[in-house]
């Protein structure tokens, strides 16, 4: 996520797109195992089951500007497990969620007090695989605090941790990060790295971790570079994710990277475990997430607590290119 | 700045605040200001005040805008009236004791939209106090609202005057991050450090890893910290096919302590001669 990138100048350092074309990966299956969907349209759930995506993992983060009371944090860990959760399935996308504080609002100490409070009353839900998104941001004592709190936390339920790692500082922040989920006595195996580049992928993997990388425009990895680490790191514990949310991101990543793969010729075995089986593998630790629940039968019918996405009497696809809405 | 002087400057400000609104509007501030209970309006007026004042540029005479350089207050001429009205009210604000000016304008931020948390932002070098809003001015640096970085990164020197290492690294490494103008962080080159130096200078090794272009201005605060480690570093920079990185890179190391750096980019016919001849500095590169 970020701000004020430049559009322009960046499209000249990166060259044209070339068109994306799905027929690449058609018949795969994918999942998207950090990306913000509270943030997406419709529009983008369509586009996701369109290209393959089958399952996803929405982590609970901060919402662009810093909340101010407790309520609106409850409200928010409850629609992911409620709202959202409901909204995803009727794409066919079935949604799981990691629970946590973020880091940037772990700076409120007062309220982060209060949030550690109702954490234990979200992160046992069924469908929530794990803490996070949880780390550092600015690397502040109290960041540092309720990274290790949540740690503990992860530790007692017995939940795989997904951890943000720093835009800036990242280097030392994702060192910092693993040297003290280790000093809690996590497993480095139920410890997923995220947002990780060339410059810290190495250490990631040589520790044991696993190895998570956003693909995510101008500011975090593009995919040409992903299909580059591959190359060089094999696909062991490595995973992509699109962290799509509310800046300029692409939902579409997962599918668009495997694309990308393929044409530069990694083989079906390497994609499928870096655009699929690894999320799964590493968060099926939680004991929360079954591949055979997905794929459920979509019931554009359903409605939950008598809401519906589906307002009376429209089509699930609607013809976006006609004029008429009707 | 010493009490007199900021009395001065407060006195200054109104004159252009005067001279950018309506007889009107001067009485309406001026009644809330000699209210016996600003703290009870203080919200309206606050939010309400574009309405009143509009939101057009400045207009600065040569006189004020003389006496504002001399402040240090100069930047103001870029403002609206909107954002300069609201800072004088606040600059103004006579709420009582530190706890109840805290507790006043923190209700503001909490509830600011854009424009009013750019106003708020701007206010923190005229407020009292100035050590109760660090945590405020931390957080600031949190947004992800350009104008609301910028109301803090650029042309306000709050920031240099009271954030601790950690907050102020954190403010020039989004600075960068967001693409901010460096050159109009205020103490910039006062507050180099050494911790600093070296998370830049991961963040350029990052930069070149992704294949992209490091700001020049990062090397400025590098200088002062060269050491073997980070010679290594800007070795590789040099190899680079960047005229302006190769540049910024000679310049940080003519400002450094490090010999051996020295005598390394005296191998570099062009990058010697252009130190020599004195016309390479910060401000042109």
């Amino acid at each position: 996520m970020c701000c004020s990138s430049s559009i322009a100048r960046d499209k000249v350092t990166m060259g044209e797109p070339e068109a994306f074309d799905i027929s690449t990966v058609k018949g795969l299956k994918f999942f998207d195992p950090h990306v913000h969907m509270t943030s997406r349209t419709t529009d983008d759930y369509q586009a996701m089951a369109e290209a393959g995506v089958v399952g996803l993992i929405e982590p609970a983060f901060w919402l662009g500007q810093p909340r101010t009371g407790l309520d609106s944090f409850r409200d928010y860990y409850s629609s992911l497990v409620g709202w959202e959760r409901f909204r995803s399935s009727q794409f066919g996308i079935k949604h799981y969620c990691t629970i946590g504080l973020n880091s940037r609002e772990a700076n409120n100490e007062s309220l982060a007090e209060q949030v550690m409070e109702i954490l234990p009353l979200f992160i046992y839900k069924e469908g929530v695989v794990g803490i996070g998104e949880i780390g550092f941001d600015d690397q502040t004592a109290a960041e540092e605090k309720y990274y290790r709190l949540q740690l503990e936390l992860a530790k007692e339920a017995g939940l795989p941790v997904q951890v943000h790692t720093p835009h800036r500082d990242k280097k030392k922040g994702t060192q910092r990060s693993m040297d003290i989920a280790l000093e809690h006595g996590l497993d480095p195996y139920s410890v997923i790295i995220d947002h990780n580049n060339e410059e810290t992928v190495k250490e990631v993997l040589d520790r044991g971790f696993w190895a998570a990388f956003t693909i995510y425009p101008f500011t975090k990895m593009g995919n040409e570079r992903m299909v580059e680490i591959v190359k060089q790191y094999g696909a062991e514990r490595i995973m992509v994710n699109s962290a799509a949310d509310w800046g300029i991101s692409d939902p579409l990543a997962v599918p668009k990277t495997a694309a990308l793969m393929k044409l530069r010729g990694l083989s079906d075995e390497e994609i499928e475990l870096v655009t699929y089986r690894n999320a799964i593998t590493a968060f099926a630790q939680s004991g929360q997430l079954d591949e055979a629940d997905f794929n459920a039968q979509v019931d554009l019918t359903e409605k939950f607590e008598g809401n519906t996405i589906l307002r009376g009497g429209q089509q699930p696809k609607p013809d976006k290119s006609s004029i008429i809405i009707s | 700045m010493s009490s007199d002087d900021m009395k001065a400057v407060k006195e200054i400000i109104w004159s252009v605040v005067k001279n950018n609104i309506s007889l009107e509007t001067e009485k309406w501030l001026e009644d809330f200001i000699q209210s016996t209970n600003q703290s009870a309006q203080l919200a309206k007026v606050f939010v309400m005040l574009p309405r009143k004042t509009g939101k057009l540029p400045v207009t600065i005479n040569d006189e004020q805008q003389k006496a504002l350089d001399a402040a240090g207050f100069g930047y103001i001429r870029n403002w609206t009236i909107d954002r300069l009205t609201r800072v004088w009210l606040l600059f103004n604000l006579n709420l009582g004791d530190k706890e109840l000016l805290f507790s006043g304008i923190d209700r503001l931020f909490l509830s600011a939209e854009v424009n009013e948390a750019v106003a708020l932002y701007s206010a923190l070098p005229f407020l009292a106090h100035p050590e109760i809003w660090v945590k405020r001015c931390a957080e600031g640096i949190r947004s992800n609202i350009g104008s609301v970085l910028e109301a803090i990164m650029e042309n306000n020197p709050y920031a240099a005057a009271n954030l601790d290492e950690a907050a102020w690294n954190q403010l020039v490494l989004k600075a960068f991050f967001t693409e901010k103008n460096i050159k109009h962080i205020v103490g910039l080159d006062e507050r180099a450090n050494l911790q600093l130096a070296l998370t830049l200078v991961d963040y350029a090794k990052e930069r070149w890893a992704a294949g992209r272009e490091v700001n020049p201005q990062l090397w400025r605060l590098v200088s002062k910290f060269i050491n073997a480690e980070i010679f290594e570093d800007l070795k590789t920079g040099l190899q680079h096919y960047n005229q302006t990185e190769q540049r910024a890179i000679a310049l940080a190391v003519a400002g450094s302590d490090y010999p051996q750096a020295k005598d390394f980019i005296n191998t570099f016919p062009e990058l010697k001669l252009a130190l020599a001849d004195g016309s390479l500095n910060w401000n042109s590169i």
